[in-house]
């Protein structure tokens, strides 16, 4: 438990690794992502973005609503390449 | 007071500060939001000089790919390198084919080890590639590295040697002198140097616009996606044809819709196993979302080259602004027009690969007053009339 806890599954990411990166200048989830791949994986923080976020609340003494989230991008949910791609290249 | 401040937390403006740090100079880097925020986290890590045109930027290009050699020993952290990964480009007809043959003979004669081979060597070396080619160029030096890891290296190795970092800080101006650089006006207040480094990448036009400079750098929009972690599937950094084709033929291309995304395609595999996949090139200033269209495109354009990956999953798509300049080089050294302001931008798709050098070439002119490498070809001052 504590420091050793894996806070980001998909990527196996430790609590500890998520304070480090907060303590080199991480102030939001997208800070702490690109630092430590938490949120990278194949459910695009789904489940650790609130988790990374409440840390970085408390680390920064800000209220987890003040961090910002990681920018949400397409697709919502992961799709097949050959869903878009079609069989017609242009 | 401080020797420099550079002002950019990018990839660029990192490897200027290390640089910089490390000859000594008392450094400041001002950032607008977060080390690697803007395109340096929002790319592939493409090493190489394969796509480099035969002149003054293949040069570049091929000392700065040298000094990824010894970068991870030297930055003392991860950059998941991997030297020799392999670069291709996979061609479609015979008129890419005389294209690039040409292009290779060049870059031959500048000593890079660039080759033409048969679709069947290029299957023979990425298994997934279709066979339906009419044959690739390859160039077995090429490498790749995480353009992240490689920011905050550059980064933390800068604060090592003494540097400060200065996030979520917005610039507003530069105070002027008796027409030279002092300082620097920020949200947080007044920092003054009398040397100034403009490592903002797609947005420093806009900055030397606050210090009444006009360089013609613009943001040009790469989408991006990655998929799902797959078992090995490809070493080589592989870009089609169509890359260079765009970049220095667009006047052949004859599809209003190719031309307007700049659509190619762009593959590697990152050492956790996903597939990074790009392929746009659009003029869309600062607008950065995703697009159907461009999405679309894109994905037509993987399955025409790998058509097994179509039951893969994207997990996500992306974007990054890459800074384009009209003659396609970076803008590297002084402002004529006001000493003391130096730029270190617009490297378009080859800031990562070129980072190393610029880092070390703009401390060496600042530091020393000259370079070990010719610039004066992407002098900044090339463009006034």
């Amino acid at each position: 438990m504590g420091e050793e806890l894996i806070i980001c599954r998909c990527q196996e990411v430790t609590q500890e690794e998520i304070l480090q990166a907060i303590a080199d200048g991480a102030t939001t989830v997208d800070g702490v992502k690109r630092r430590t791949r938490a949120c990278m994986g194949l459910c695009q923080g789904k489940t650790c973005g609130r988790l990374v976020q409440g840390l970085v609340a408390r680390e920064t003494g800000q209220a987890a609503a003040d961090v910002p989230p990681q920018k949400s991008r397409m697709p919502a949910r992961p799709v097949k390449i050959g869903t878009f791609g079609g069989p017609e290249d242009v | 007071m401080y020797d420099v401040i550079v002002v950019g937390g990018g990839i660029i403006g990192c490897s200027v500060a290390w640089q910089l740090a490390k000859r000594k100079q008392r450094v400041l880097v001002i950032e607008r939001t977060d080390v690697a925020s803007g395109s340096a986290g929002a790319t592939d890590g493409f090493v190489g000089c394969y796509t480099k045109k035969p002149g003054p930027q293949l040069d570049l290009a091929i000392k700065s790919v040298q000094m990824f050699d010894t970068l991870q020993e030297e930055l003392g952290e991860d950059i998941a390198y991997q030297r020799g990964a392999g670069g291709m480009q996979p061609v479609e007809d015979q008129t890419q084919w005389d294209m690039l043959e040409k292009t290779a003979q060049l870059q031959q004669q500048h000593g890079l080890d660039v080759r033409m081979i048969s679709a069947q060597e290029a299957h023979k070396i990425v298994p997934g590639l279709s066979t339906d080619i009419h044959g690739a160029l390859y160039c077995p030096d090429a490498g790749k590295v995480n353009p992240m890891n490689l920011s905050f290296a550059y980064c933390r190795a800068a604060r090592k040697y003494g540097a400060e970092f200065m996030n979520r800080t917005l610039v507003t101006g530069f105070l002027i002198e008796d027409g030279r650089v002092r300082g620097i006006q920020t949200e947080k207040g007044i920092f003054y140097a009398d040397v100034i480094v403009n490592a903002c990448g797609s947005w420093a036009g806009k900055v030397a616009g606050l210090a009444g400079l006009d360089m013609p750098i613009k943001p040009r929009k790469g989408q991006l996606a990655v998929t799902e972690p797959i078992g090995f599937y490809m070493s080589p950094t592989i870009q089609c044809a169509r890359y260079n084709v765009i970049k220095f033929h667009p006047e052949t291309i004859k599809d209003e819709t190719v031309l307007r995304l700049g659509s190619s395609m762009n593959i590697a595999q990152t050492e956790e196993g996903g597939l990074l996949i790009g392929g746009t090139r659009e003029f869309a200033g600062f607008e950065g979302e995703n697009t159907l269209e461009a999405i679309d495109t894109m994905m037509k354009r993987v399955l025409r080259f790998f058509p097994g990956l179509k039951d893969v999953h994207v997990i996500r798509y992306f974007s990054g602004f890459r800074p384009y300049t009209p003659d396609g080089m970076p803008l590297l050294g002084e402002v004529q027009a006001l000493p003391g302001f130096y730029m270190a931008a617009g490297h378009e798709g080859d800031g990562i690969a070129l980072s190393p050098i610029t880092g070390q070439l703009i401390a060496e002119l600042i530091v020393d007053g000259r370079c070990s490498h010719d610039i004066t070809p992407f002098s900044p001052n090339r463009f006034s009339a």
